[in-house]
This record gives C-alpha cells, sequence and structure tokens, in this order.
C-alpha cells in the first residue's frame, strides 16, 4: 500500500544508543539540509536508558514513512538488530520504501540528508550517505 | 563542454559551516556541471557536502569555484552571486 505521507522528499531515521546523540544529530542535520526533509531520531533504549529498542525503531520508522522512502542511518552493534527487528514487523511495502545506510552515523546522515533537500531519489540518498565512508578528515 | 571559473571572497562574518554549507551544494547540484572549489590550499568537490565542509573555510575566506560542463558558466555565476550573499 502507498503511504500517505511525506512532501516528496526522502526522509531519514537516526537510530543511536543515546537518544541526545540522535537529537543533537537531528538538530545539525536541519541546519544542513533545511527544513524539506523529515528526520526522525529512535535513541536510547526502554526506560530512557542507553540502547537501543526495536519498539521504538518502527515508530520512528512508521513516522517517517513516505512514498520517497526513508534512510536509515545507525550507530553501532546493535543498532543495527533493532532495525532489522523493526523492519521485519512492517509490511513488505513499508520495507520495501526503507534502505539501511552502511555508513559512518554523522557524516552519512549529513550527507544524505543535503541530497535529500534536493529531491534526490532513495537509491542517490543512501548512496551519499555511503560516499561518507571514504571522504577523509585530514 | 566550457569551462569557467570565478575568485569570490565569503562575508567576513560566515564561514562555509552548516546552514551556507548546504545552501552552496544545494545549488551546485541543481547544475549537471563538475564543480570544484578551492579554498586553504585545499579543493573540494562542490556537490559534496563533506568535501565542502572539509575546507574550513572561514568568513572572508577567499574561494576559487570552477565548473566544467554544458551549464559551467551559468553554475559558476549563480554560485558566486550566493557567496558573496550569504548572510
Amino acid at each position: 500500500m502507498a503511504s500517505t505521507n511525506g512532501n516528496g522528499f526522502v526522509g531519514l531515521v537516526l537510530v543511536s544508543h543515546s537518544a541526545s546523540i540522535a537529537g543533537g544529530l537531528a538538530e545539525l542535520v536541519a541546519q544542513v539540509a533545511g527544513p524539506d526533509v523529515a528526520i526522525v531520531t529512535a535513541g536510547g533504549g526502554p526506560d530512557d536508558t542507553l540502547g537501543t529498542d526495536g519498539g521504538r525503531v518502527l515508530e520512528a520508522l512508521r513516522t517517517a514513512d513516505s512514498d520517497a522512502g526513508t534512510v536509515v542511518l545507525v550507530d553501532l552493534g546493535s543498532s543495527l538488530l533493532s532495525v532489522r527487528a523493526a523492519v521485519a514487523e512492517l509490511s513488505d511495502d513499508e520495507a520495501a520504501r526503507i534502505v539501511l545506510a552502511d555508513a559512518p552515523l554523522v557524516e552519512g546522515a549529513i550527507a544524505a540528508g543535503v541530497i535529500a533537500s534536493t529531491g534526490a531519489t532513495l537509491n542517490d540518498v543512501a548512496r551519499a550517505a555511503e560516499e561518507a565512508r571514504s571522504v577523509r578528515k585530514l | 563542454m566550457s569551462e569557467s571559473s570565478e575568485l569570490v571572497k565569503l562575508p567576513t562574518s560566515v564561514a562555509l559551516h552548516a546552514r551556507p554549507a548546504g545552501s552552496f551544494v544545494r545549488t551546485a547540484a541543481s547544475f549537471t556541471a563538475t564543480i570544484e572549489v578551492q579554498a586553504n590550499g585545499r579543493q573540494a568537490n562542490g556537490k559534496s557536502i563533506l568535501e565542502i565542509l572539509g575546507l574550513g573555510a572561514d568568513g572572508g575566506a577567499e574561494l576559487k569555484i570552477s565548473a566544467s560542463g554544458d551549464d559551467a558558466a551559468a553554475a559558476v555565476a549563480e554560485l558566486a552571486q550566493l557567496v558573496t550573499h550569504f548572510s
């Protein structure tokens, strides 16, 4: 089933063990990417502990869901497991609109956010996130 | 195929960070030409936000914007205009 959400721009879901990391990064990405790109966070575990929570990720994926699609970025190890558990709860149509980017969280989210703000496709936004792996800092 | 380039200065109060850098890359991405920016002895792909942020261009820095491709002249003109009017 098609989604009724969205403004034509690919959205981002940021998953971190820390709600503060996810929230701070969302602020930073919004500043660089502008107001058109939906950025939804899933930070922290159950009871606001440090960790990740499949239920919280599922809620974020559903909030972000749009026809343009969603790129998901994660921080460490078990974030990925939580995302996989959440995606397993989605319908095939919903899951087909999600791409999990193999990218560093901060750089990947910035790159993906800016490219998403140009109206790029889901695959192009995910590729921008993954290109962040090869950009050197020094 | 054409080439074009221009030297511009950032306003003294605006570094090429966050919001201005995003705006630069969004504008650059709307052209088909290849776009490069040089500043501080570094070079960046004008369509890569991470490379543009990596220039570390502070307020007042001089940028060389170069483009190569069919819409190169228009790209350089629009980006130069954007940079000099950042606020």
